[in-house]
């Protein structure tokens, strides 16, 4: 079902958290709500799910206005950050709770409670209570009590947050393949940004709550709108430096750096002060534009090194290269750009 | 150390002989074990004075038969009439009842050496020897006939005189001692058996003696059901529909209402638990006099004024429990609310998503979660209500009639004040002593079930 956020607002007394948002999840995608701490991702959902009223703007589930109607009647599933599992009760019973409150006949309850047990593939934990489950386990249980209704969109507030490194990366294909097995419209809140980027259909970017761009993953990587978004996706994240843009170049003073205006921006009039991003995987030893540096950091992550170049002027750049022998701790090096993949930004972080 | 030793210094063999143990004896004050105990001990003196030694005072207490009548010291050797009616309706000793109770006049040496001493005529002292001495006579006229037909005549009233120092009754008479109450009474009947010796020295002890009758009465008294029952009632009804049931839904409906009026709300239930007892019961018996405000508002329309309070025994029950249920309903709402406020509000969300609308939310939510709750708290007041006792004595004082007489109630009018003004204080113990057999056996079946709850809820899984 495609869900619309038609201008909508919220604050809590005088705290303006969320102010004219606009945002269109389409029927069957999965979409990342993305964003730093207390930017109002939670907030966003609790609108959406009808735990908290809306200040201001409607919310339309399909073409039928939900904003009025109590959470109890919108049939919208959500997995909570601390998953709100019934503690009392078993995981059967923690599943069938949304069905036995509609009261659905009982045979039924069993059938669909089975078969979603199925799907989460903890059908063997059925009779347990949640304070025996692990917490990946734990997290499949309320992904199925979510999912049992049918519900028209299914929210999820950092469902893996706490989860470890493993777990959250076997939870996470899960997560996807039961989303598009399902075909159900999907929420992620996260702030990490591989989840959102290897999860989901299309990521919205939100800080301060506001959306500041929507984009499939791939898009959003190669073609932020503005320099938090440069910044907030990719790991290793990227590095920006001051230039001035200078008969066509872009120079780094103190630096000795001069670099081409990427053919994806327009070439500023001279002596415009701009911020050039450059992504750690665009810095090495093949490139166009030579910048020289001394490697201050060297960290190895197996199949790649990466390394902070130190410029003349103070700045640090990021690069990811192949491992080598030949680069060490304070060596004096001079590594190229590849100027077609630079971004470049006004000074207040617009895309140019 | 340093000091002792330098004072040891001297004469160092005796004083360091002395020194080192006295290092040893305190010693212990450095163990934990040991300051432990000290700490420990103002409160452990406290436990046995105030609570062990009456808890076996009591127990001692409801074997005797200790009333006003007997004291609670010894007692003397008394042939009352009772006794001796004891004698012959419980041992069937009816002849030697009868005989102990007869006047009896025995001419003997004491009654003479007393005539002289009384001064009297010595002609007739010599008669009363030589003819009468050791006769023993039933009758006083037969006693005096003789004595007129003796050679020197004394007149009626030496007549009187004389036989009045010879009788040898034993009918109210009291002796300190079982030695000299069978003395005593060999002195009439000479050949009294062992069993009757026995029976004699028991039934006319006037102090306490050890029994096992308080617990026969109390068994088999329809007192006994009246008030047992009275106490199921009492307990049963308060706990219900107050301690747990009005405390349940004052901790709900402050949970869904906003944190500022639920807190004031709380405090005025909180109100009656620390008003002082006296002054509580006070507006409550206020309230209710036939001078009171129920009397005063009605009276507008037409009810003829009346102590509502103690009217009919129903009214009084519905005081008492009101008055017990007020007081005892804060401490269940604020275990209750408290327990509500540590369920995580995700789960109230959680909730409302997945259907549930605020019923069905403290149904299936709040009310599952508080089961430790609300058997700790119906434990707990179960015991408190078994034995409390300041508010009803207040409030009813176990009337109209004893209709709320409850068995703490019952035991302090046994005990301690009757109108009858024989305080039967073993009757009272042994009665205290079921109370307090009843709530150890609670306790134990109490504590059993949280032990129980605690073993099942098996440790978590860790991944
Ligand atoms: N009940 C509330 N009362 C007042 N302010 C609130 C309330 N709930 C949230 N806020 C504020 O709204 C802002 C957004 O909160 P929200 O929970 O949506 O953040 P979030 O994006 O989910 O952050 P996180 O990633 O840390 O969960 C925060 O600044 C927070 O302080
Ligand atoms: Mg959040």
């Amino acid at each position: 079902m495609r869900i619309l956020l038609d201008k909508f607002s919220k604050s809590f007394g005088d705290v303006r958290v969320i102010e004219d948002m606009t945002l269109e999840i389409k029927d069957g995608e999965m979409l990342a709500l993305l964003g730093p701490s207390g930017c109002g991702k939670s907030t966003t959902l609790f609108a959406i799910s009808g735990i908290h009223k809306v200040t201001g703007g409607r919310i339309l589930f399909g073409d039928r206005d939900m904003t009025g109607v109590p959470s109890q009647e919108r049939n919208v599933g959500v997995v909570f950050q601390s998953y709100a599992l019934y503690p009392h009760m078993t995981v059967a019973d923690n599943i069938a709770f949304p069905l036995r409150i509609r009261k659905l006949p009982e045979a039924e309850v069993k059938r669909q409670m089975e078969e979603m047990a199925n799907l989460v593939h903890i059908e063997a934990l059925l009779n347990r209570r949640p304070a025996e489950l692990s917490g990946g386990q734990q997290q499949r249980v309320a992904l199925a009590r979510a999912l049992v209704r049918r519900p028209n969109v299914l929210l999820l507030d950092e469902p893996l947050a706490n989860l470890d490194a493993k777990l959250r990366l076997e939870m996470r294909s899960e997560i996807r393949r039961i989303q598009l097995e399902t075909g159900i419209t999907a929420i992620l809140v996260t702030h990490d940004q591989v989840e959102a980027m290897s999860m989901c259909d299309r990521i919205a970017i939100m800080n301060a709550g506001q959306i500041i761009q929507i984009a499939t993953p791939q898009e959003m990587y190669r073609n932020p709108r503005t320099a938090f978004v440069a910044g907030f996706l990719g790991s290793p994240p990227i590095a920006f430096i001051d230039a001035v843009a200078n008969n066509g170049m872009l120079t780094v003073e103190d630096a000795d750096i001069r670099l081409p205006v990427p053919p994806n921006a327009e070439t500023p009039p001279d002596g415009t002060p701009v911020i050039v991003g450059i992504r750690p995987e665009n810095l090495g030893r093949d490139g166009d534009a030579p910048v020289r540096g001394r490697v201050s950091f060297v960290e190895t992550q197996g199949r790649e090194n990466l390394y902070d170049l130190t410029l003349a002027n103070g700045r640090v750049l990021r690069s990811i290269q192949r491992v080598s022998d030949d680069v060490s701790l304070n060596d004096e090096v001079e590594w190229r750009v590849r100027s077609d993949q630079l971004f470049l930004f006004s000074q207040n972080g617009e895309r140019l | 150390m340093n000091a002792s030793r330098n004072i040891a210094e001297p004469a160092r063999a005796p004083v360091g002989a002395w020194a080192a143990p006295a290092r040893v004896r305190l010693g212990w004050l450095n163990s934990s074990k040991g300051l432990g105990i000290l700490l420990l001990m103002p409160a452990l003196v406290l436990v046995v004075l105030f609570f062990l030694m009456p808890v076996v005072l009591t127990g001692v207490f409801a074997f005797t038969n200790m009333s006003t009548a007997t004291g609670i010291t010894g007692g003397a050797y008394q042939i009352s009439p009772g006794a001796l009616r004891v004698l012959t309706d419980r041992h069937g000793m009816g002849d030697l009842a009868e005989r102990l109770g007869q006047p009896t006049y025995v001419v003997d040496d004491r009654g003479l050496a007393a005539l002289e001493e009384m001064g009297i005529d010595p002609g007739i002292i010599a008669g009363l020897r030589r003819q009468y001495s050791g006769e023993t006579y039933s009758s006083r006229r037969e006693f005096e006939r003789d004595i007129r037909n003796l050679p020197v005549r004394p007149d009626t009233r030496t007549v009187k005189r004389i036989s009045e120092v010879f009788s040898r009754s034993l009918g109210n008479a009291r002796f300190r001692s079982s030695t000299a109450l069978i003395a005593a009474a060999d002195a009439i009947d000479p050949d009294l058996t062992e069993e009757e010796k026995e029976a004699l020295t028991a039934t006319t002890y006037t102090g306490w003696t050890w029994t096992n009758d308080n617990f026969r009465r109390l068994a088999t008294s329809r007192d006994t059901t009246r008030v047992f029952f009275n106490t199921l009632f009492f307990v049963a009804m308060t706990l219900t529909l107050f301690n747990v049931g009005y405390a349940m839904l004052l901790a709900i409906t402050t949970h869904y209402i906003p944190e500022r009026p639920a807190g004031i709300f709380r405090i005025i239930w909180f109100l009656p638990r620390i008003s002082p007892v006296v002054i509580y019961v006070l507006l409550w018996k206020w309230l209710a006099w036939d001078t009171g405000f129920i009397s005063a508002v009605l009276s507008n329309f037409g009810v003829r004024p009346r102590n509502w309070m103690l009217d009919t025994a129903a009214n009084a029950w519905f005081f008492v429990i009101l008055i017990n249920g007020f007081v005892g309903a804060s401490m269940g709402m604020v275990i209750f609310a408290s327990a509500i406020k540590a369920i995580p509000e995700s789960l109230f969300h959680a909730a409302s998503v997945d259907g549930a609308y605020r019923w069905q939310q403290i149904r299936h939510i709040i009310l599952p979660q508080l089961k430790w709750p609300i058997l700790f708290v119906t434990c707990y007041q179960t015991l408190s209500l078994l034995t409390s006792i300041d508010q009803t004595l207040l409030a009813t004082d176990g009337g109209p009639g004893g209709a709320t007489e409850i068995w703490s109630l019952w035991v302090y009018h046994t005990a301690l004040n009757n109108y009858a003004g024989n305080l039967q204080y073993g009757l009272g113990a042994a009665m205290a002593l079921v109370l307090v057999v009843i709530g150890i056996v609670l306790s134990l079946i109490y504590l059993r079930l949280f032990n129980y709850n605690a073993l099942v809820a098996k440790p978590r899984i860790e991944l």
